[in-house]
């Protein structure tokens, strides 16, 4: 019995001592927020902030200030300057060129915060069915059989990830179905359009009539995961850290390029 | 629904009907007399005229006075008038044995003193002159038929019709021929045979029914065995055909039989009396008799017959699920989900086989309720690991639920009500050869039911709810209460065509339904019709299997089974209506989601058990199914968001053999092969597990194996409306086969008090899969949604320590055990380092007290865990979109890095039981109290950004919530 005791006891303590308890690493909150979107032939503008606390309601964190942020094209380096406070731009609207990776550095708190992106090629033969498309919704249609009201074609050889961003410009906006709150000034939307060379809009897509700037972007993979992160709402259950590109710190540096048209949705 | 109570009903009335027909104990022999004398001296009367053994306290019996005329009446009912007027009970034991009892509790102290009597000679010689006894010493006396009596020894019963006749009436038929048994025995002692291979069956005296796991034992010899599933067993190298069989089991009545050579040449039915339930009756070292057991000599084995379950405390329903929570590598803190977390796996990890079909959905209302009817089970075994090669398709563990045949001697029905459900049972036998068993249960939509349904459904999203089978409350988040219910049901025919061969059908359907469709209303100046909202959840299984049992000979026994189960789980949410403009046009809508996911699995399968020899024990079978996966996810009648179809076929066959090369020893080599279409390959898994006796008190056993999985439940996470658990098969591309590796230990100290039980255990787990789904497209005002379904394969490991302290005997009995446990995970998405798995609990301790007094069963569970890991959100940013809209995110925490406060509650219970006249129970009244000091468990955090900032909330888990049950059986 003794013996038995023994080793019961043996087993336990060897195995409390192999399994005990080990804290794992949380995310620094003290990594700097990084925001920067690239457009070719643009001045260069880059954002840091702080995090917020949870319970912070202000917009934005502290901006980051008094930061040296170099970014290089691999062959060229560049720093920018504190315009204000943390954003940090730079007016060589040359520095940004098709087909070049771009990489960003600055050291923050003794770390060094780095970020690499690609600038896209412009989107190519970017084309709209129909400039206009005139619409009703009070036909005896169900909201089930959705309409589709204009098509947007352009070229994609390499499967490239692209987005639509609508752009109502009206001063005032009329809703397209009931139930939707009328707007006043304008109002964006964003659509993904994966990897694909088409997008097909509904009825369903558009909440308001008017006359829409449609920007087709050809963006990188850290754009397309960063608009895939779900951010509608979470539980504890579920959690996941919003991706990002960023090493040593949270947000996106990414690049892209755009072409626009017009399109006109009347009723 | 009402045919079906209408059915039961009529079926219930024909049963009663037949119940009066059925003999019953004391009834063939009567008295007609006129008495006037004290009850003690009438007892003597009785025993001596009638030849009964009855056992009293002469001291109690000899206040009363009966003053009655007799004419006559069967002696039951004289035993019965008298009781009742003197408050007592009568009981009779196994033996024949009549005892007259103020309180159950006096049994074991006039069984004990029983025993010191003198011979029933002596004890008639001892009365006076003039008949009246002479006061003992000891304070009680017995009487004693001479002849009868003499021998102990019951003659087993020698045919099936003679058992079939049942009650104590047959019994003392029996009895009367056991002279000639022993006359038999002494004439053949010489000429018996060695050597004998001896089967049988262990049933119940009173219905009929199997004892699977009976143990009989051969006096004087180490030759033991434990009857199957079926109650039947086979002994080897009887030394003699006039041996005697030991046989008990868990709420029965030890009992001994004698062998004799015409007994063997017939089919041997050894049957064995109830138990008085109240008590804790004599135990055998090694034998399962309380509420919940461990198979000491095989390694995380547990065994659990619902008879018990009534005196742990339960919300409303017993619930074997439940029940095997409060053993030790059980999760128990998992009050949204019935299904078993073992040694950390998860539900999923679990094959849950109810009469050889698998169960797919195995609990109701949100996981608070398991989905099995306690009065359809005979038997659960749940296999927490390293299990036999005999199951597979799951890489954790194994939960075997073996459902009750019908009552084959009497028709009996039950029912029971609670503030939860009501629940009716009948079984009955058809005829001689048949018997058929009916289960039903429905909840109603008390404040009891609305209290657990707001619970699991206080939704922030307002959506639709249906978080079936753990993981996320559903949605059902509207002011007023969605009509809902659970419902199942059971039936099982049992059909014995001849000596050999039995066919038993068995049928389960259960569901969950909610509905919360409606017609909106609309103010008045807006035109068309108003609009109905169609709003239901339901989800459940249905399944059916065939088995033949075949008995080919004494060595060899088959059972085959046809399965099928089919699952579903359906969410339609939708609005349709009709609106008009101020030009009088009007418009149809139709919008909404609807989510379908079920599951078809066709099977076969025929497990063989070839026993050589009381060494060698050979089991085969061989298994094929046929598995079909829908899933839908449909938005807005037209965006087909999932489509997935998918078929996999399996096959296989596996071998294993126990082998006992001496007394001590047993090993059980095995390995099981399963060829899985979609991957087009062959699976391999061997197993082995083995056991040594040390001595009288100690046993040390282990197992290994390798397991696979074919199939995964996986979730789909949704904040709004609740998150939705689904079905899906492996394949070659983005599923993996799952693997796990088992490795388990453990030593046990037994003693006629106590059982200390230890066990350890590792595993290894790859190529698990997780789901993540992720949608996109919704604009201010809608937009195209687009899904995008991702499959994560990641790895696992678990490891932990198990100890468990049960006392067996007495006023007070229970256990404490305590798990010592690390569950971890691996995948991509959240690192390159493990990370405590969800399940992942380190410390568990589960007391679980019950005190019994008299007719009273108090009962007290206390449960503390350390809390779940969860991850949480550190601190929040905010990044501006090229579309110039402004996001907030959460910069989060390593993957369950975090942990919820501790858990633990403590349950109380009382149950009363209500017995007849003659000690047998007829029913119970019980109050269950659940967290009995309200402690706020935490479920799980919900997060959302309300002006820039982080809002958390807790989901908390049941407080405080009473509970009455009334239990009624009837004959």
């Amino acid at each position: 019995m003794k013996r038995n005791l023994y080793f019961i006891w043996l087993t336990g303590i060897i195995f409390m001592v192999t399994t005990g308890c080990k804290k794992n690493n949380l995310n620094s909150t003290g990594q700097p927020v990084v925001q920067a979107y690239l457009l070719a032939g643009h001045p260069i503008t880059v954002n840091l902030y702080q995090q917020k606390s949870l319970t912070d309601t202000a917009n934005y964190g502290p901006a980051i200030t008094g930061q040296q942020l170099y970014i290089s094209d691999g062959s060229k380096q560049i720093q920018l300057t504190e315009t204000t406070k943390g954003t940090y731009t730079s007016n060589d609207s040359t520095f940004l060129v098709s087909g070049k990776t771009y990489s960003l550095s600055f050291k923050y708190l003794s770390q060094t915060v780095s970020a690499k992106t690609v600038m896209p090629y412009k989107p190519q033969n970017f084309q709209t069915q129909y400039g206009q498309v005139y619409y009703e919704n009070d036909k005896n249609t169900t909201r089930g059989e959705i309409d589709t009201l204009n098509k947007f074609t352009w070229d994609n050889p390499d499967s490239l990830n692209h987005v639509l961003v609508f752009d109502n410009i009206e001063k005032t906006t009329l809703p397209l179905r009931a139930g939707i709150i009328s707007n006043s000034g304008s109002y964006q939307f964003i659509m993904q359009a994966d990897r694909k060379s088409v997008y097909f809009v509904e009825s369903d897509s558009f909440p308001y009539y008017g006359n829409f700037q449609v920007v087709l972007l050809s963006v990188n993979q850290e754009y397309a995961d960063l608009l895939k992160s779900n951010t509608l709402g979470s539980n504890s259950q579920n959690l996941l850290n919003t991706p990002t590109n960023v090493v040593n710190g949270i947000g996106i540096f990414t690049a892209f390029q755009s072409d626009t048209l017009s399109f006109i949705l009347r009723y | 629904m009402k045919k079906l109570l209408l059915l039961i009903f009529l079926i219930i009335c024909t049963c009663y009907a037949n119940a009066q027909n059925t003999k019953q104990l004391l009834r063939k022999d009567t008295l007609n007399k006129f008495v006037s004398s004290p009850f003690d001296e009438l007892l003597d009367t009785i025993s001596v005229n009638y030849g009964l053994k009855i056992v009293f306290e002469r001291d109690s019996l000899h206040r009363y006075d009966v003053v009655e005329h007799f004419f006559q009446e069967p002696l039951e009912d004289v035993l019965g008038f008298c009781c009742k007027k003197f408050n007592l009970h009568y009981w009779t034991d196994a033996s024949g044995t009549v005892f007259i009892v103020k309180d159950v509790d006096d049994m074991q102290r006039l069984k004990q003193l029983a025993k010191t009597l003198k011979s029933p000679k002596s004890a008639l010689k001892s009365k006076n002159p003039d008949g009246t006894p002479v006061e003992q010493d000891r304070g009680f006396d017995a009487m004693y038929e001479a002849e009868q009596k003499a021998a102990k020894l019951k003659q087993a019963n020698a045919s099936p019709p003679a058992a079939e006749g049942g009650g104590v009436g047959q019994k003392s038929k029996a009895v009367s021929t056991n002279k000639m048994s022993l006359q038999a025995s002494q004439v053949d002692k010489t000429k018996s045979n060695s050597h004998l291979t001896v089967s049988g069956k262990v049933a119940d005296m009173n219905s009929g029914l199997a004892l699977p796991s009976a143990t009989v034992r051969v006096r004087n010899t180490n030759l033991t065995v434990v009857a199957n599933n079926d109650g039947n067993f086979t002994l080897f190298n009887v030394p003699a055909d006039t041996c005697t069989l030991d046989v008990s089991y868990s709420g029965y009545q030890p009992d001994s039989f004698k062998l004799n050579p015409d007994l063997l040449q017939k089919p041997l039915v050894l049957s064995l009396l109830p138990a008085l339930t109240t008590l804790n009756e004599v135990n055998i070292m090694g034998q399962k008799s309380g509420v919940m057991n461990t198979d000491v000599k095989k390694v995380g084995v547990l065994q659990l017959t619902p008879a018990n379950l009534d005196k742990l405390p339960n919300l409303g329903e017993k619930d074997v699920m439940r029940a095997f929570q409060l053993m030790p590598g059980v999760g128990a803190t998992n009050e949204s989900s019935s299904g078993a977390y073992v040694r950390g796996g998860t539900p999923d990890q679990n094959l849950v086989t109810f009469d050889g079909f698998t169960i797919y959905q195995v609990d109701h209302l949100y996981g608070f309720f398991s989905a099995f009817n306690s009065n359809a089970i005979k038997e659960v075994q749940l296999f927490k690991g390293g299990f036999s090669a005999q199951y597979g398709g799951r890489l954790s563990s194994v939960t075997q639920i073996s459902g009750k045949d019908g009552n084959t001697k009497q028709a009996a029905f039950g029912v029971d009500v609670s503030l939860l459900s009501l629940n009716a049972f009948m079984e009955t036998p058809i005829n001689d050869k048949s018997s058929l068993l009916m289960t039903f249960r429905r909840s109603y939509q008390g404040p009891f039911y609305d209290k657990i349904f707001h619970q699991f459904n206080t939704s922030t999203g307002g959506g639709f709810g249906g978080g079936a089978g753990g993981g996320g409350r559903g949605g059902f988040g509207q002011q007023t209460t969605p009509a809902s219910h659970f419902y199942d049901a059971d039936v099982r025919y049992n059909y014995r065509a001849d000596q050999n061969d039995i066919f038993t059908w068995s049928f389960y359907s259960g569901e969950d339904n909610t509905d919360n469709s409606r017609q909106l209303e609309l103010p008045s100046f807006l035109g068309g019709t108003a609009p109905d909202i169609t709003d239901y959840t339901k989800y459940g299984n249905l399944a059916s299997s065939l088995k033949w049992f075949r008995q080919w000979n004494k060595q060899l026994h088959s059972n085959t089974y046809i399965t099928y189960s089919s699952y579903f789980n359906d969410r339609n949410r939708s609005t349709t209506g009709t609106t008009t403009d101020s030009n009088g046009n009007q418009t149809s809508f139709n919008n909404g989601t609807v989510e379908n996911n079920n599951l078809k699995d066709v099977g076969l399968k025929s497990d063989w058990v070839w026993e050589m020899n009381n060494n060698f024990k050979l089991l085969y079978g061989g298994f094929t199914s046929f598995q079909h996966i829908n899933y839908d996810y449909i938005q807005n009648d037209t965006s087909h968001l999932i489509n997935q179809h998918n078929s996999a076929f399996s096959g296989g066959g596996y071998l294993e053999a126990e082998y006992d090369p001496t007394s001590a020893l047993h090993v059980q080599p095995g390995i099981r092969a399963t060829y899985y279409n979609p991957t087009s390959k062959v699976y391999v898994e061997p197993r082995l597990s083995a056991s040594y006796v040390l001595n009288d008190n100690y046993t040390i056993k282990f197992a290994t194996g390798q397991f696979y999985q074919f199939m995964n439940s996986v979730t789909r996470n949704d904040i709004a409306n609740g998150n939705r658990n689904f079905w899906v098969l492996s394949n070659n591309n983005d599923i993996p086969v799952g693997r796990s590796r088992h490795l388990m230990g453990g030593v046990a100290y037994e003693n006629d008090q106590f059982l200390i039980d230890v066990e350890g255990y590792y595993k290894w787990l790859s190529d698990l899969t997780q789901y993540n789904i992720t949608q996109t497209g919704f604009g201010r005002g809608g937009g195209n949604p687009t899904v995008t379904e991702d499959f994560y394969t990641g790895s696992g490991r678990a490891k932990g320590i198990e100890v468990l302290v049960q006392k067996k005997l007495g006023q007070y009995t229970g256990w404490l055990s305590y798990t010592l446990a690390n569950a971890e995970n691996k995948f991509a998405i959240y690192g390159n380092n493990y990370y405590p798995a969800d399940q992942d609990i380190r410390h568990e301790f589960k007391a679980i007290n019950m005190y019994h007094d008299n007719r009273w069963n108090f009962s007290a569970v206390f449960i503390f865990s350390t809390g779940h890991p969860y991850t949480a959100p550190l601190s929040t940013y905010t990044l501006t979109g090229v579309d110039g809209n402004r996001t907030v995110y959460f910069n989060v925490s390593g993957k369950n890095a975090e942990r919820l406060p501790d858990y633990h509650r403590l349950d109380l219970s009382a149950t009363y039981d209500l017995l007849k006249i003659s000690g047998d129970k007829i029913g119970s009244i019980g109050i269950s109290l659940f967290n009995v000091y309200n402690h706020v468990n935490t479920w799980y955090k919900e997060y959302f950004i309300r002006n820039n900032a982080a809002v958390s909330t807790d989901v908390d888990y049941l407080g405080f919530t009473p509970n009455i049950t009334l239990s009624l059986r009837f004959k």
